[in-house]
């Protein structure tokens, strides 16, 4: 969690997330597969700038995730929305959970603000459980449509081609990466890491870190409910595992192995987790385990995750008669 | 009628009390190492496991409630060895991310060796039986286990309030540099109440057993529940885990027959709105 | 004798019945350099943390250029020409001293900085800024350098620079040399000096020999009320002041 964003070193990365959008299709084994590793990408990127660049540990990521896909997925199935209006329902969905639990939970900072997000992650759980008459309770939201690209009535491109869907997905995805891009090296981003590296100077500086921090929670909630909308058409099926707890773990094990403060850490991250579950789970059950380990080892020796770790890498290989200097300095006073 | 609200009463301080010994363990570890354990509910499910394990081979629940709980303790300690005490320093943000690794591969590994189906655990020999008060009838096993509980939370109250061991991690809560310079070794003070706090966990997870079973699931659910009691209470307040947990233990059973999400909803909301109208809990200190 | 741009009149902060700061009159006059100085547990350090806005006074109002600030919160009083700096270093250590700076000046009208949309760069006169107060500290050569790489003392020179950045009408410093070595505290000095003679500076501070060659005005503090007040060559000579400072060593 040290990355500064600084444009001049990262203006090779946009060119990357392309690239590796492009090639995605062609490597994985289906385009289903890589549907999934761009919508966790997104959702990965979108806690990455609360815990990345801002330092909040939200635990209301699956909430937003949940509420992306079930408002998205309600207004198709009872009102016929088509495609476009559905996913602006699903990102303010998002958008507006996110900005009621942040404006509640950054009354209070470090283990009692973890905790607030956490019980309402709880609560917002409950809640969908129990309000199975709309949300399909524990058997899930079922028939989800997936409507066709169409602008003013007019019938565009059908997405039912799993190539074609994941083509709609990745231009979302680059989309989104561009933008989110901006917000990084944007007077509001740098703010946001001001207030992660220490926010009583932040303050005292003149911000008033709170609108700072409400507007972070919006941002990454609108991101992570157009994720959730996303998959909900992906899956044609909205399960109720979407607003567990679990799932905002999920999201948060992916940021953090990816690397913290990187956008494209996010994509490495929720590529190499969603494909190693692919892989793996037909094969070994357990794999899970190996999430345990990876989560431990990173942020005792890695902080930068993979993408910082194929950073030093690349450094170490580039100017080899200079050692990297890993960055160990830890920041005590960080809550 | 009232037969039926004294056995949900009864019902309640049985959760609460298991609740209780999770929380207090929780919290201790909270107030002197300043250390959050997302791991602690896994703890408790290896307790469960190993009372399993335990019975199954010898047929014996004492043996288990003695066993197990030690077992739990030393693995406890052996992480603290290599890992936990290398992430003390560290901000809440990075220990809170390092035991939920823990936690996965507790979890994972529980179930690699006994399997993803949940185990059930008989009642014991000699307490399977009811007891009887005039026309009230109630479970032998279950009066037992908050006798039981009562009991471990006396002897740890004995412990914390009237030991040179309790003396000291009291002190070190306060404040861990004049414990050091007192002579003590802190550090062993750390490995040996981190091995306590979760040894307590173990022993919930082997009282709840016989009724609840193991279930690899088991663990977050209670972790959640652990967190609730110790915010409610307040973070490192002895009365606070005791209380909380008996609240929280009475509102899940009396609303199980009623709403059970309800009371998830409850809880939850109540830990919500302590943090936010009085963030140091029912008895903490601010 | 020049206007007043800081003001208190019967300031008070009371924790229970302990009363930290008790009905204290101070009146801080603009082009000047003023410190408050006095024994420990005399009051200043809760009197500094009224003027800035960290804690809320229990009663009696602050007036800056003739606006009620008393109960306006801290990051509200950068805006209208307020900045302060902090006795314990107070950086953003992993970032460059430039970026520090930069941030710090765009912190002046800190709501517009919620424009997500903008490129950094679309506000240059934040980094003009950071720039002219890089070359005012004589630190351009370390612009890049990470905050928490700097030595000690020029991180405590840092933590003034970024005071400065706002642009403030009144310069609030809390203890400037605390913790430096020796070596470094003629630096300090003789920045503090030379910022005296463009802004109103404000301050506590502990060594004698820089309260004395620096200072216009100097407020002693005892038990949280003003003991004396004068200029250098007063406070001196009061025995007020000497018996209050002894008090504290027997």
């Amino acid at each position: 969690m040290s990355t500064t964003p600084t444009s001049s070193i990262w203006r090779g990365t946009t060119l990357l997330a392309v690239a590796a959008v492009v090639l995605m299709p062609v490597i994985l084994p289906s385009p289903t597969l890589a549907t999934e590793i761009l919508i966790f990408a997104l959702a990965a990127l979108a806690s990455n700038l609360l815990l990345g660049y801002t330092g909040l540990l939200s635990f209301g990521q699956g909430v937003f995730f949940g509420a992306g896909s079930y408002c998205s997925a309600l207004v198709m199935i009872h009102w016929h929305f088509g495609l476009f209006p559905a996913l602006l329902v699903g990102i303010l969905a998002g958008a507006l959970t996110a900005f009621v639990i942040g404006a509640l939970a950054i009354r209070r900072t470090g283990i009692y603000f973890v905790m607030l997000t956490l019980s309402f992650s709880q609560m917002a759980y409950f809640v969908a459980y129990t309000m199975s008459s709309v949300t399909g309770g524990d058997n899930g939201l079922l028939n989800v449509p997936r409507p066709p690209v169409s602008v003013l009535g007019f019938e565009l491109l059908s997405l039912a081609s799993p190539l074609v869907f994941y083509g709609f997905v990745a231009l979302l995805f680059l989309a989104v990466f561009v933008a989110a891009r901006r917000v990084i090296h944007s007077p509001f981003g740098s703010t946001l890491v001001a207030i992660r590296e220490n926010e009583n100077r932040a303050s005292a500086v003149g911000y008033d870190t709170r609108q700072f921090k409400v507007l972070a929670f919006v941002l990454s909630g609108a991101i992570t409910g157009l994720a959730g909308a996303l998959y909900a058409l992906l899956l044609n099926f909205v399960p109720l595992s979407n607003i567990e707890l679990a799932t905002s773990e999920h999201i948060l094990i992916m940021t953090i192995i990816g690397g913290t403060g990187s956008l494209l850490g996010s994509l490495l991250g929720a590529g190499s987790i969603v494909l190693l579950g692919d892989v793996l789970s037909a094969l070994w059950p357990r794999w899970p385990m190996l999430l345990g380990l990876a989560l431990i080892a990173v942020v005792m020796f890695l902080r930068g995750g993979l993408w910082g770790g194929l950073l030093d890498l690349k450094n170490r290989l580039i100017r080899s008669p200079e050692p990297p200097q890993p960055d160990t300095r830890q920041k005590d006073a960080a809550q | 009628m009232l037969n039926v609200y004294l056995f949900q009463v009864l019902n309640g301080l049985g959760l609460g009390m298991i609740y209780f010994l999770i929380s207090v363990g929780l919290t201790i570890i909270f107030g002197l190492l300043n250390f959050v354990n997302f791991a602690h509910g896994a703890f408790f499910l290896l307790g469960s496991y190993l009372c399993y394990t335990v019975v199954t081979l010898t047929g014996n629940f004492w043996l288990s409630l003695f066993v197990a709980p030690l077992g739990v303790a030393l693995l406890a300690w052996i992480t603290e060895q290599v890992l936990i005490k290398r992430a003390y320093h560290l901000p809440h943000t990075f220990q809170i991310l390092i035991t939920l690794g823990m936690a996965l591969i507790i979890r994972e590994a529980s179930i690699m060796i006994w399997g993803p189906i949940g185990k059930s655990v008989p009642t014991p020999a000699g307490l399977d039986g009811v007891f009887r008060l005039g026309s009230f009838a109630y479970p032998e096993y279950r009066l037992f286990m908050i006798v039981f509980a009562a009991v471990i939370g006396l002897l740890l109250w004995f412990l914390l309030e009237r030991t040179r061991f309790g003396a000291l991690v009291r002190a070190g809560s306060e404040d861990t540099e004049t414990v050091s310079l007192l002579g003590t070794n802190i550090f062993k003070l750390f490995s040996l109440t981190f091995a306590l706090g979760v040894g307590l966990a173990g022993v919930a997870g082997v009282l709840s057993a016989p009724i609840r079973g193991a279930h690899p699931f088991l663990g977050e659910e209670v972790l959640g529940i652990a967190f609730v009691v110790v915010v409610i209470g307040g973070m490192g307040s002895f009365t606070g885990a005791l209380v909380g947990g008996l609240l929280v233990g009475l509102v899940q059973s009396l609303m199980t027959t009623i709403w059970p999400q309800g009371a998830s909803l409850m809880i939850y909301g109540a830990m919500a709105a302590v943090i936010m109208l009085r963030p140091y809990g029912l008895f903490g200190r601010s | 004798m020049s206007t007043v741009l800081l003001q208190t009149s019967g300031l008070g902060k009371a924790y229970g019945n302990f009363h930290a700061v008790n009905g204290v009159d101070l009146c801080v006059r603009a082009g000047t350099i003023h410190t408050v100085i006095g024994p420990n547990g005399a009051g200043k350090t809760t009197l500094f943390h009224c003027l800035t806005g960290e804690r809320r006074p229990t009663s009696g109002k602050i007036l800056f250029d003739g606006q009620d600030i008393t109960h306006r919160p801290a990051h509200k009083r950068v805006s209208i020409g307020m900045a302060r700096s902090f006795q314990i270093t107070s950086l953003f250590q992993e970032l460059s001293v430039r970026e520090n700076l930069r941030l710090a000046a765009q912190g002046r009208d800190g709501a517009r900085a919620l424009t997500f949309w903008r490129p950094t760069e679309a506000r240059r006169q934040h980094l003009e800024i950071a720039d002219q107060i890089l070359e005012r500290l004589n630190m351009t050569a370390r612009a890049n350098t990470p905050a928490g790489d700097l030595s000690h003392g020029l991180q405590r020179v840092l933590e003034v620079g970024m005071a400065l950045c706002g642009k403030p009408k009144l310069l609030l410093l809390d203890e400037p040399t605390s913790g430096m070595g020796i070596d470094d505290i003629p630096l300090m000095t003789s920045l503090i000096a030379e910022l005296g003679k463009e802004h109103t500076v404000m301050l506590i501070e502990h060594n004698m020999s820089i309260v004395m060659s620096i200072s216009d005005t100097i407020t002693v503090m005892s038990r949280g009320q003003i003991l004396v007040e004068g200029p250098p060559a007063v406070v001196r000579q009061d025995e007020r002041v000497r018996s209050a400072y002894l008090g504290e060593e027997g």
